[in-house]
């Protein structure tokens, strides 16, 4: 028997709810001491301009809210590429790697909040890797494996 | 009995024929029955942070194909297996026990020693990042494992690059170019005379080191495969050194498959590219 098609109104549901109450349980536990953006190693590649911890993180937060984001913190936001440091730097079991993620994903409109910063386009990503994987599997390793 | 296991390997490693290999035959020598499974029919999802509709119907989807498969997974993506814990898990249940592939590795290091059984004579730097390391240790276990190889000897160096892995720098040139020269810099000074890589993520960026004759570049999988014995060819390191010249190496056939048009307008440029060194 044919599998019933899956609402498209519940694509993905489970994930934004869990998204939804992280953010939440962030915004609740950030006391915006700004400690996670002072060890940053890639702050300093923001093309804002540098400014107090305790300035930048309120506008990470309100992107998570929803709300428009300040220059600083969207310039900090687009450079976070998951390093950590920021994770045992807080005093207040934020998790601020969470937060940059979820902060992320709602800048760039994933989140089905309006886009407030620029995602990286690359239309050929995933032609690309079944391209690679016609160049390096063979026929029968392609069909049983991807 | 073999333990039936699912080797989760991701997408982009698909670059890297011969990792893949290797870490099958590897899997096996170690009394194991890996299926592999990858591609972007298992995707993980990480790629859509502008579309979490997207996302979550990836992650419903590959949780769910993992689940039918019925058996541990072992995962090779750093990507995959912290999005896994990170998100995917919570979009979909999961029920299947997860590792990631060096801490298999890891765990089962005394029998692994036994088939390192070739001298890979090599001073090595190991390329590290901060990021997956508070999930899995690499930075401590991926060095315990290169020294089982006869003749290896890994520098101890205090450089470890943000992020990561190198490829989500890709829209960062001016970081990259730091992680590149710091890259070169640390492993010279402390007298390696070749890098290594944990992750394939940045194996194929640091790999234009190589291609651009600064310093030769590996994967730790192909230190191990050499010192198993096994002969895979890493064909993406031959194409990335050629560059332009790199479809004679691939041959009319294989490039006929992915079409010449896709071939110079999507994996050429890559395989062209060079890194900028800083002073």
């Amino acid at each position: 028997m044919e599998k019933p098609k899956p609402d498209p109104r519940t694509i993905g549901a489970r994930l934004k709810e869990f998204e939804a109450a992280e953010a939440e349980r962030i915004l609740n536990a950030c006391t915006r001491c700004g400690k996670c953006y002072e060890v940053c190693p890639m702050a300093r590649y923001s093309s804002a301009p540098p400014a107090d911890g305790k300035e930048v993180v309120p506008g990470v937060l309100a992107v998570l809210r929803g709300e428009r984001g300040s220059e600083a913190a969207l310039g900090w936001i687009a450079v976070c590429t998951r390093s950590g440091v920021c994770v045992p730097a807080c005093p207040d079991a934020v998790d601020p790697r969470m937060m940059m993620r979820l902060a992320r994903m709602t800048a760039l409109g994933g989140r089905g909040l309006p886009k407030q910063i620029e995602p990286q386009q690359d239309a050929d990503y995933f032609d690309r890797v079944r391209a690679f994987a016609e160049l390096q599997l063979t026929d029968e390793e392609r069909k049983e494996w991807t | 009995m073999a333990e039936p296991l699912t080797f989760w390997y991701g997408c982009n490693v698909l670059r890297h024929g011969d990792i893949i290999h290797t870490c099958i035959d590897l899997l096996r020598a170690l009394g194991y029955q890996p299926h592999p499974v990858g591609g972007p029919d298992y995707c993980c999802g990480t790629v859509k942070d502008a579309n979490q509709t997207a996302a979550g119907g990836m992650a419903t989807r590959t949780v769910g194909r993992l689940n039918e498969r019925g058996a541990r997974v072992v995962a090779w993506c750093p990507s995959c297996h912290s999005h896994m814990h990170d998100f995917m898990e919570h979009a979909a249940e999961r029920h299947f026990d997860m590792t990631y592939l060096v801490e298999l590795l890891h765990a089962r290091r005394a029998e692994l020693a036994t088939l390192l059984v070739h001298p890979v004579p090599m001073r090595v730097f190991l390329h590290r990042h901060v990021g997956f390391n508070d999930l899995v240790p690499v930075n401590r276990m991926v060095p315990e494992l290169l020294r089982l190889i006869p003749g290896v000897e890994v520098v101890d160096s205090h450089y470890v690059a943000p992020g990561y892995m190198c490829a989500s720098f890709a829209g960062m040139p001016k970081a990259l170019q730091d992680i590149h020269t710091n890259t070169v810099r640390a492993a010279k000074q402390d007298g390696a005379e070749v890098v290594v890589t944990i992750f394939h993520q940045c194996y194929r960026e640091i790999l234009g080191l190589d291609a651009a004759g600064a310093i030769p570049v590996y994967n730790y999988m192909h230190l191990i495969a050499r010192s198993m014995g096994l002969a895979y060819e890493d064909e993406y390191k031959a194409w990335k050194r050629a560059g332009e010249g790199a479809a004679a190496l691939i041959g009319p056939e294989r490039i006929a498959k992915v079409g010449i048009t896709f071939y110079e307008r999507a994996i050429l440029p890559e395989l062209k590219k060079r890194p900028k060194l800083g002073s």
